[in-house]
């Protein structure tokens, strides 16, 4: 294999390593504060690709035109709307259910993925086709040998890095990372050590959902393209991602992340005869490792009563 | 029958760093009633659980009714003839009495899935056999529960609930029973109740011997023959309530040393 | 309590037969009713109407007594439930549309009493329903096609092919619980989906075509013409899915009021405490996940047959969401709770076309309206009975 092919492959896989894990970041987080999965969660991601570019689509409409501009006010945009979008499922969804069997709240957040997904197939303007998403960020290259290092796609890992910084920042170095990680660690307890549960939850899934808003603009900006549909498998790999990484710990999550878009890249270059297969490779992979380590590959501290 | 039922030497569980039970002996004769006792976290549940096959053996071994059972999991504990109760009374709240105390005796019962789903004669028989007995058992403890048999135990209170889960152990006829503070939640009248029912059928099954972990040192000292005081895992004094109790190390286990 | 008297010493009621045979002849009715609705008005006001007399009946505590004779009669009402279904068939015996509607509400039932032995009584959670219905439709699709195997042996092939293609899950499935667990039914439905989009032997994106069922010569696909009677082929397939139905609905029963239910009842409550008495959860598990997927996929063989034409976009997650829910609308564990679910989720987007297009986004508001209002849906598991009708001495 070439180098220019080679080269492609693998800031194909970072490119989709980065935005699994962030996705999974977000499953973990939510997971570190309330012991719940929000399958929602790659729908949510599908929300804020959309916001992206209805707000793109605004201002254009308004005659703002430079990219630059576009693109900071459409990540606000979308990071701010879908961060509260997720602080409201959080509240109106799964804080009433935290009694509820784990299950419960397991089936109730794909539900409610199923009614966003289809509440924007159905009520978006032509919801049921796929949108183009505008190309905001230069198309210039820098040639390394043989290979075209595209400056968008370098841009974009760098932004999907430093949002990774970002969240790991508040979460070890801020207060409120803090009380994060004490309710993390014992809801009951940090209640009574004065800590605002219910807020500290709602901002984590913010935070969590707001990641998600990022990944799903990524997606938009490098294949140019989104439709109602993209976030249910996201969601499924960024899911699976976080599990097969370790619940409740950021570096399985984006171990997990990197891992799984590793998978598809080794499926589509090592099976030669069918490359079709990848994702059918990285599902059985997947499967496999969750038979041989079934807490994960950095497992959670759980231990339970007797 | 002087052979002893149980048989432990140097029983220890580590947790990590944590030494949860360290190398714990204890040996009871057939048919005693051996208390056991100490503050919070001293490794009195710990030992049943690794008796239980719940948690392994870090060290040590154990023989039980003549069988070294050191490597057996739960299940094989359960069917050599240890049955036990648990300190949060893990009872299936759904199901109703009946249902709780048949999981008791599982190894009594046919499991078959054939059997089960095409063979209904012989279920009804076995069935109608299991609900009597599970209803005399029932009736030693309170009547009344007895005519309850089929309503669900969440809507009882943890007075029934500990009695069922005592039935739950007791209806396989087992060895010996481990009863983990089975006072726990209850009033001072309600646990003299209990503890009147459980002589009761101590006397009517043979040999069965009994280790009971208790906070409320009044049945400590009425039912057991001999106690066992455990501090950090380790044994610190062994002999009747009264020995135990005049013990000064024990003492300042319970007050606190200076 | 007001309830003095000790529930296990209650005498019979002289008029809980009746009236629960006149509960059924009325849903038999109403059902008649309701598939001849045409307009959309019509099939909204019988919805109105089933609601406001299920609750009138409630208080008039008419609803306890078909509790009653259910739990007293249980052989005479389901015979008449069976007599209530071929009047329906009958009325409707020319009516291709009806009659395929109907077959296809006691398939998914079938299907779902399969995921109610994983989840409802065992608590697994198995995501990939709808792969093993297609394992099964896939496999009638190729021996029908390929080899001259009986039709009718088809059947329950399908079902021990899902059984075959699920045991390779049995492993993960055995050693994951919760969360974890979830993520590799999860990954094998996608899995599944893709491979078979991608694999060209199997047809590919277009699918396969599936041949007809056959029994003693009689091709199904035929309509039935006996001098002046006449009834759409696809009463065939509506009396076979009846049996069918009949079959796995006893088997769910039996398993249920047995030790073998009672054993995966507790693997599902509490692991621990059942394994320190001696229940091996293990064997339950692995029980239930086979014999689940090969009710899927039994259910899944004669679907195939039925449509006639099978490609991998009938399989995919939210196919198998949707058989999930089934289960926990009606109820997880509950028989006739899922038997009520699977009829509303298969017929009602079909009569209310309006809402066709909204379908899985209101079902799955309802789902969680359901969730999270009356989290043990809308017939709650009865508690268990090993044998109808009896009382201790």
């Amino acid at each position: 294999m070439d180098l220019a092919l080679l080269g492609q492959y693998v800031i194909n896989g970072l490119m989709l390593g980065m935005m699994y894990a962030l996705v999974a970041v977000g499953f973990t987080l939510f997971f570190g504060v309330l012991d719940v999965i929000k399958f929602s969660h790659g729908d949510v991601l599908m929300v804020g690709a959309f916001t992206g570019y209805t707000t793109f689509l605004g201002l254009e409409a308004a005659g703002v035109h430079m990219p630059v501009i576009q693109i900071v006010l459409l990540v606000i945009a979308s990071t701010v709307l879908v961060g509260l979008l997720g602080a409201a499922i959080a509240k109106y969804l799964i804080l009433p259910l935290t009694n509820a069997p784990a299950l419960n709240i397991l089936l109730a957040t794909m539900m409610l993925g199923t009614v966003l997904r289809e509440a924007v197939r159905l009520f978006f303007p032509e919801g049921s086709n796929p949108k183009r998403f505008p190309r905001l960020l230069p198309d210039t290259v820098i040639p390394i040998g043989g290979f075209d290092l595209r400056v968008d796609s370098l841009m974009l890992l760098i932004a999907g890095v430093l949002v990774i910084v970002a969240i790991h920042t508040v979460i070890n170095r801020t207060k409120l990372g803090l009380a994060i990680r004490a309710v993390a660690q014992d809801a009951e307890t940090a209640r009574i050590m004065g800590i605002n549960f219910e807020l500290v939850v709602l901002v984590t899934f913010a935070i969590g959902s707001a990641a998600a808003a990022v990944a799903g603009v990524m997606n938009g900006l490098y294949y140019n393209e989104i439709n109602f549909g993209m976030g249910l498998l996201l969601g499924v790999i960024g899911f699976a991602a976080a599990i097969v990484g370790g619940l409740g710990n950021i570096y399985g999550a984006i171990l997990g992340g990197f891992l799984f878009a590793a998978l598809q890249t080794i499926g589509a270059v090592a099976l030669p005869f069918a490359s079709a297969y990848k994702d059918v490779f990285a599902f059985a992979v997947i499967i496999s490792i969750m038979a041989w380590r079934p807490t994960g590959l950095i497992p959670e501290k759980v231990s339970e009563r007797v | 029958m002087s052979e002893a039922i149980l048989d432990c030497k140097g029983v220890t569980r580590r947790f990590g760093g944590l030494v949860a039970l360290d190398t714990l002996d204890l040996q009871m004769p057939r048919g005693a009633i051996l208390g056991l006792i100490g503050p919070n976290g001293s490794g009195k549940t710990t030992f049943f659980n690794v008796l239980t096959g719940i948690y392994g053996f870090s060290d040590g071994a154990a023989a039980f009714d003549g069988r070294d059972i050191t490597a057996y999991s739960s299940q094989e504990v359960y069917r050599a003839g240890i049955a036990r109760t648990f300190q949060r009374s893990r009872m299936c709240l759904p199901l109703s009495v009946f249902d709780n105390i048949m999981v008791g005796n599982h190894k009594r019962l046919d499991h078959g899935l054939w059997a089960n789903v095409f063979a209904r004669k012989k279920l009804r028989k076995a069935f109608e056999e299991s609900y009597e007995e599970a209803h005399e058992l029932v009736k030693i403890f309170d009547p009344p529960l007895a005519e309850r048999m089929f309503e669900p135990v969440a809507g009882f209170p943890m007075i029934d609930r500990r009695r069922i889960e005592i039935c739950r152990a007791l209806i396989s006829h087992p060895k010996l029973l481990l009863l983990d503070e089975p006072s726990a939640g209850m009033t001072h009248e309600e646990t003299r109740q209990l503890m009147d029912d459980i002589l009761e059928v101590r006397d009517r099954i043979k040999d069965l011997s009994i280790i009971i972990i208790e906070h409320e040192m009044g049945v400590i000292e009425r039912i057991t023959d001999r106690c066992i005081v455990l501090n950090f895992g380790r044994k610190i004094a062994e002999g009747t309530y009264q020995d135990v109790a005049n013990d000064r190390e024990v003492q300042e286990a319970y007050l606190g040393a200076e | 309590m007001e309830n003095t008297q000790p529930a296990t010493a209650g005498r019979q009621d002289p008029t809980a037969l009746p009236i629960g045979i006149l509960a059924i002849a009325g849903m038999t009715v109403f059902a008649a009713v309701f598939l001849m609705a045409e307009s959309e008005a019509a099939v909204g006001g019988l919805l109105a109407f089933a609601a406001v007399a299920v609750l009138g009946a409630g208080k008039l505590g008419l609803l306890e007594r078909v509790r009653a004779a259910f739990r007293d009669h249980e052989l005479t009402m389901h015979t008449a439930i069976v007599i209530g279904a071929l009047a329906i068939a009958w009325v409707f015996r020319e009516d291709h549309f009806a009659l395929l509607m109907l077959t296809m509400a006691m398939l998914y039932l079938t299907a779902c009493l399969g995921l109610n032995v994983q989840l409802g009584y065992t608590g697994i959670l198995n995501f990939a329903g709808s792969s093993f219905l297609g394992v099964g439709c896939y496999t009638a699709a190729v021996l029908t096609q390929h080899t001259a195997i009986p039709p009718l042996v088809i059947l329950p092939l399908g079902g021990l092919m899902a059984t075959i293609v699920g045991s390779v899950l049995i492993l993960p499935v055995l050693r994951t619980r919760g969360h974890y667990a979830a993520v590799v039914t999860i990954a094998f439905a996608v899995l599944f989906k893709t491979f078979l989009e991608v694999n060209d032997s199997l047809g590919g994106p277009q699918g396969l075509a599936v041949g007809e069922m056959t029994l003693f010569g009689w091709g199904f696909n035929s309509n039935i013409e006996i001098g002046d009677f006449y009834a759409s082929f696809y009463m065939n397939y509506f009396l076979l899915a009846l049996v069918i139905t009949i079959l796995a609905f006893a088997l769910t029963r039996r398993i249920e009021r047995s030790w073998v239910g009672l054993n995966m009842d507790a693997v599902r409550i509490d692991e621990l405490a059942a394994s320190c008495f001696g229940i091996n959860l293990a064997r339950w598990k692995i029980t239930a996940f086979m014999l689940g997927n090969f009710m899927i996929g039994t259910a899944g063989a004669l679907l195939g047959m039925i449509l006639g034409f099978i490609a991998p976009t009938n399989f995919t997650f939210a196919d198998s969401l949707i058989l999930l829910s089934i289960v926990l609308l009606g109820g997880m564990g509950s028989v006739w709770g899922i038997a009520l679910a699977s009829a509303i989720i298969v017929m009602l987007p079909e009569k209310l076309q309006l809402i066709q297009e909204y379908r899985f986004l209101l079902f799955a508001a309802l789902v969680i309206l359901v969730l999270r209002f009356r989290p043990n849906g809308l017939l709650p598991r009865a508690d268990r009975i090993y044998f109808p009708g009896w009382r201790p001495r």
